[in-house]
């Protein structure tokens, strides 16, 4: 590879690049390509990759489980970031304004950003234990009087959101708040002065400069939508039955417990390509893309 | 075009240090009235963050006998440390010490790999190198599980399985995309001149890296290497198909461990998580902007 | 992008797809041996902090005999079956492996991976006598002996609390399907949950169909499940096996909030234990998993025990018990040394000291003619006791579903029997459901 540029020029060529990219080439990059690869094969880890041509393809197609799984996914990325955004929003526009109370609840609220998804997984699921669990205790007073809230059809999803919410609720509202104190004052005096209500002034001014920041956190909020596996592995394993077996639990669970290695490389793929749709989308919107240093305001 | 970004909004994607310290901000006008919707909104949420963490630092607190038979919510009568020393008897520190050594390596790693890529891209005119960057961008968002059974294999053909490296090697791979992108915007902030002038005295690539683009780089790399560490710190499912015995075993998976192996002495499992978090914590309260930046350098998770 | 570099990167591609592939592959079709050099065995085994240093001593006094040497690996159970998935037949494969018997065996020896000890067996008759016919039978695939038993037998028993049990005035365990019912309701009216279930995870919930449909229709009928006839899971008795299932949820004999109860974690167990519920379905582990966990209350004598009641009229035989007949040591069929491997095998698995040292962890090892040992040795005696009768005295020990079945199979019919406890599926579609997703 002597793709060096023109010597002389001081500039480095590619070979200062190269080990990055080979490394990644290496762990990311062929297993990527693998997986496409024992897709189209049947494979139990015992006996050599037999391949199968487009049956797992023919399968993903008729399995129900599949299509319930990526319905699921869409679900939580889709009510994740409803959520999530109609909470930090405001509550990181209401942090970035002044007073040591703020000040105080800010640190409190950015705890749950320390914690490893394990930890948080584990924490809740011992405070939904339906029997000795809090759970237990609060579950009767909003209706749920066996406190049986992830055993439950109906429940254990919105548990399952509602946890992963509050594991990154904290770091939306981080990003808001930061944004919502770089919105110029003078843009407040002139709506004070113009008469403006609180709500009108929030509307009009603080969700529109936010634009940007709305956009980033949307996009961190699907991209941890798809990539969630061990909040839900711990907490219900997607269960009770399969109500909660998103589509990464779900590749998980047909390679690893069934053995089924090239069934769930399928569903690998359809992760993989929503991942790489969802980098070309990232590098997109935040122009990643741009090489050269150009000075442009955003 | 990242750091600083105090006249407009934060450009997207390119948050590094949200700036929350600094002067004080020419913030929202104060008004007479306070607010009150806002207030009782925040209000809401606090309970709802402050409730479980509630319980989780009193429970942790608590002997296991009066768990079961005074309830989750009960004011503790007495307040032990003894499962804090049952903790740290078990195998927890050999998990910490694994996990530790798991985050060392990657930021290790991806800090070597991505520096030079970084300076390569944003000074480079190769077109492999662009292409490079590009096939890079391509994995910024694909999820770690999608390769997981290809990976498996490969682990165990190169023998890796069970061994701290089988997590640290792929870990590291996909934090550098981001790694990278992170570290070329913030070079890209350094004035072309500069570099002109380097060459102009006659340094290699190599030594405007060294004599250059390091000192300049330096808060992008505090900024991924806080970042890489705390993937590495929270990873799970690397850790979960790739290693097995208790030896290389991380604290994600001794939590989830414990959890199986003392179930209803919730006490103990409180106890385990907040060690768990200990040393984010104490960096949290040294080095908040820090760890924040670090957080919010591209994906936070 | 230019033609020709897309070419380049299309080539580039295939190449590192098929290079792949080609590593994948060597997974399975191994080189010529596994486990290194002669003189050098691998063990592989379940991770049990009771019984591993009993391993570890019959490995010892093996390796002291001056012959090869082995070394003993432990694992944990899940990351275990991928391990030894993948690993098997490799280089860093095993020489004897821990397995489960059955259909989880058949995988094995049907992939040529197992090696054959029928011979070697019936050379040295004692041995091949010492063992109890119904569990050396799951060890044994199509008339070939591929495992050896090396556990304790695991039969599935109620548990139950006889602090419960007499404050609502129920002397004896009933023994029969009616009485059982009797018992549920008398229960449920003195206020407590009849029955704990850990539903969090299906294999707890598998257990009450297992006995079910064996008393209903008798032990043919799993088999031909197991043996993959077609029309097999669809036969009238598996689906009032699920009728009966699901008569139990109605009842409220589980409770209401079984499917977030986690065995995993004790919480079946702590029902039990605080009198909360008053009976569990569970394996023969469960007395030293609740003598590890809740002491006093083995100690206050308050833990019962009894076999699945019969039901009136079915075509099983009460005396069949279901579980796990035992778990067995295979030899590797690539071993650099199959002799030495099948010796330490035939020699140290009835070992009169191994037997002891199982039976002092609480393990009852599945050999003749050790009533003796049996009811002299460690602090279970009684329970050990009534295990072995149970196991000798039994007409077939049918294994458990999900280790009797191939893996995916297994992992469809948990998934499946998860809905019908939540009676997301009746009965009827249940069968279908298994049926249709049949090999």
């Amino acid at each position: 590879m002597s793709t060096t540029s023109v010597t002389g020029s001081g500039r480095p060529g590619f070979v200062w690049a190269a080990p990055a990219l080979a490394f990644f080439a290496l762990f990311a990059l062929l297993p990527m390509l693998a997986v496409v690869v024992l897709s189209f094969t049947a494979y139990d880890g015992l006996s050599a990759p037999r391949w199968t041509g487009l049956d797992n393809w023919v399968r993903l197609g008729s399995d129900p489980l599949f299509t319930e799984s990526l319905q699921l996914s869409f679900v939580l990325t889709g009510v994740s970031w409803v959520v999530q955004t109609a909470v930090a929003l405001p509550l990181g526009v209401w942090l970035a304004g002044r007073g040591r109370s703020r000040a105080v609840l800010a640190a409190l609220f950015f705890v749950p950003l320390l914690m490893s998804s394990a930890a948080i997984a584990v924490l809740w699921g011992t405070l939904f234990d339906p029997n000795f669990g809090l759970a237990s205790v609060l579950g009767p007073l909003v209706g749920i009087e066996d406190g049986n809230i992830i055993g439950s059809n109906r429940y254990a999803f919105a548990a399952v959101i509602a946890v992963i919410a509050w594991q990154y609720m904290p770091f939306h509202t981080l990003l808001y708040q930061a944004a919502a104190r770089a919105i110029p004052a003078q843009l407040y005096e002139a709506a004070l002065i113009d008469g403006a209500g609180r709500w009108r002034t929030f509307v009009s001014i603080t969700v529109p400069q936010l634009r940007d920041t709305i956009i980033t956190s949307g996009v961190l909020i699907v991209v941890g939508s798809m990539t969630t596996f061990e909040v839900v592995l711990i907490l219900t394993g997607g269960g009770p039955g399969t109500a909660s077996r998103i589509l990464p639990l779900h590749m998980y669970l047909e390679g690893f417990r069934s053995f089924d290695m090239g069934y769930a490389s399928a569903l690998a793929v359809v992760l993989l390509v929503l991942g790489t749709t969802l980098s070309l989308v990232i590098a997109r919107v935040t122009g990643y893309r741009r090489m050269t240093s150009q000075r442009e305001g955003m | 075009m990242s750091a600083t970004t105090t006249t407009t909004g934060p450009a997207p994607g390119r948050d590094a240090p949200p700036a929350p310290a600094g002067p004080p901000r020419p913030g929202r006008v104060r008004r007479a009235r306070p607010n009150l919707v806002g207030g009782l909104g925040a209000g809401v949420w606090f309970v709802v963050v402050a409730v479980p963490l509630y319980f989780l630092l009193v429970t942790s607190f608590r002997a296991s006998s009066d768990y079961l038979s005074d309830g989750p919510l009960a004011v503790p009568s007495g307040l032990t440390t003894d499962n804090y020393l049952e903790v740290l008897s078990s195998n927890f520190p050999r998990y910490f010490l694994n996990n530790v050594l798991v985050a060392a390596a990657c930021v290790a790693i991806v800090l070597v790999l991505a520096l030079p890529a970084a300076y390569a891209i944003v000074r480079s005119r190769s077109r492999w190198v662009a292409r490079g960057f590009t096939v890079l961008l391509l994995g910024l968002a694909v999820p770690a599980q999608a390769v997981i059974v290809p990976l498996y294999l490969m682990v165990t053909q190169l023998r890796l399985y069970d061994t701290l490296l089988a997590i640290i090697l792929p870990t590291a791979a996909f934090a550098l995309p981001l790694a990278v992108v992170v570290l070329s915007s913030s070079l890209r902030d350094i004035p072309g001149e500069l570099f002109e002038a380097a060459v102009l005295d006659g340094a290699g690539p190599g030594r405007v890296l060294v004599s250059l683009v390091l000192p300049l780089a330096r808060p992008g790399l505090a900024t991924i290497g806080i970042f890489t560490a705390l993937q590495a710190w929270n990873g799970f499912l690397f850790p979960l198909v790739l290693t097995q015995d208790a030896s290389v075993r991380v604290l994600t998976l001794g939590l989830w461990d414990f959890q199986g192996q003392y179930g209803t002495n919730v006490p103990l499992i409180t106890a385990a998580v907040l060690l768990s978090l200990l040393p984010l914590l104490v960096v949290y309260l040294l080095g908040r902007r820090f760890l924040l930046a670090g957080l919010t350098a591209g994906a936070g998770r | 992008m230019s033609t020709w570099s897309r070419v380049r990167r299309t080539v580039l591609a295939a190449a590192l797809a098929t290079g792949l592939a080609a590593v994948a592959a060597c997974g399975g079709t191994a080189g010529p041996q596994a486990g290194g050099e002669a003189g050098q065995l691998t063990l592989w085994t379940l991770q049990n902090e009771g019984i591993n240093s009993v391993q570890q001593a019959a490995v010892d006094r093996f390796n002291d005999t001056g012959g090869p040497q082995i070394d003993l690996t432990t694992y944990l159970n899940d990351p275990y079956k991928s391990a030894l998935q993948t690993a098997i037949g490799s280089p860093n494969g095993p020489d004897v492996f821990y397995n489960w018997g059955g259909g989880n065996l058949k995988g094995y020896a049907d992939a040529g991976q197992a090696a054959d000890l029928t011979a070697a067996l019936d050379a040295r008759p004692e041995v091949k006598q010492a063992f109890l016919p119904q569990v050396l039978e799951t060890g044994t695939i199509d008339g070939k002996v591929y495992g050896i038993p090396m556990q304790g037998v695991q039969p599935l028993s109620f548990f139950y609390n006889k602090d419960v049990f007499a404050q609502a005035g129920i002397t004896e365990f009933p023994t029969t399907w009616q009485g059982f019912l009797d018992t549920v309701d008398r229960l449920e009216a003195a206020g407590v949950q009849p029955i704990a279930l850990a539903g969090a995870q299906s294999w707890t919930e598998m257990m009450y169909p297992e006995y079910l449909l064996d008393r209903v229709g008798g032990s043919e009928k799993f088999q031909a499940i197991a043996d993959g006839k077609p029309g097999a899971w669809r036969d009238p008795a598996v689906v009032q096996a699920m009728t009966m299932v699901q008569d139990l949820v109605d009842r409220g004999a589980f409770g209401t909030n079984f499917t977030a109860v986690d065995y995993d974690n004790q919480a079946s167990q702590a029902l039990l234990t605080s009198g909360r519920a008053a009976m569990e379905l569970m394996g023969s582990w469960q007395v030293t998993s609740l003598n590890d966990n809740f002491p006093d209350f083995l100690e206050q004598g308050k833990l019962g025990w009894a076999p699945f009641p019969a039901v009136e009229g079915g075509a099983g035989d009460p005396s069949t018990v279901i579980g796990n007949p035992s778990n067995y040591y295979s030899v590797s069929a690539r071993s650099a040394d199959v002799p030495a491997a099948t010796d330490f095998l035939l020699t140290q698995m009835t070992d009169p000291q191994y037997v002891q040292g199982m039976l002092e962890k609480g393990q009852v090892p599945a050999l003749t003619g050790i009533e003796q040992q049996v009811a002299s040795a460690g602090p279970f005696a009684d329970f050990n006791t009534y295990t072995y009768d149970q196991t000798k005295n039994a007409a077939t020990f049918v294994q458990s579903w999900d280790q009797a079945l191939p893996a995916a199979e297994a992992q469809t019919m948990l998934t499946n029997l998860s809905k019908v406890f939540t009676k997301e599926l009746t009965p009827q579609q249940f069968a279908e459901a298994m049926d249709s997703a049949g090999r």
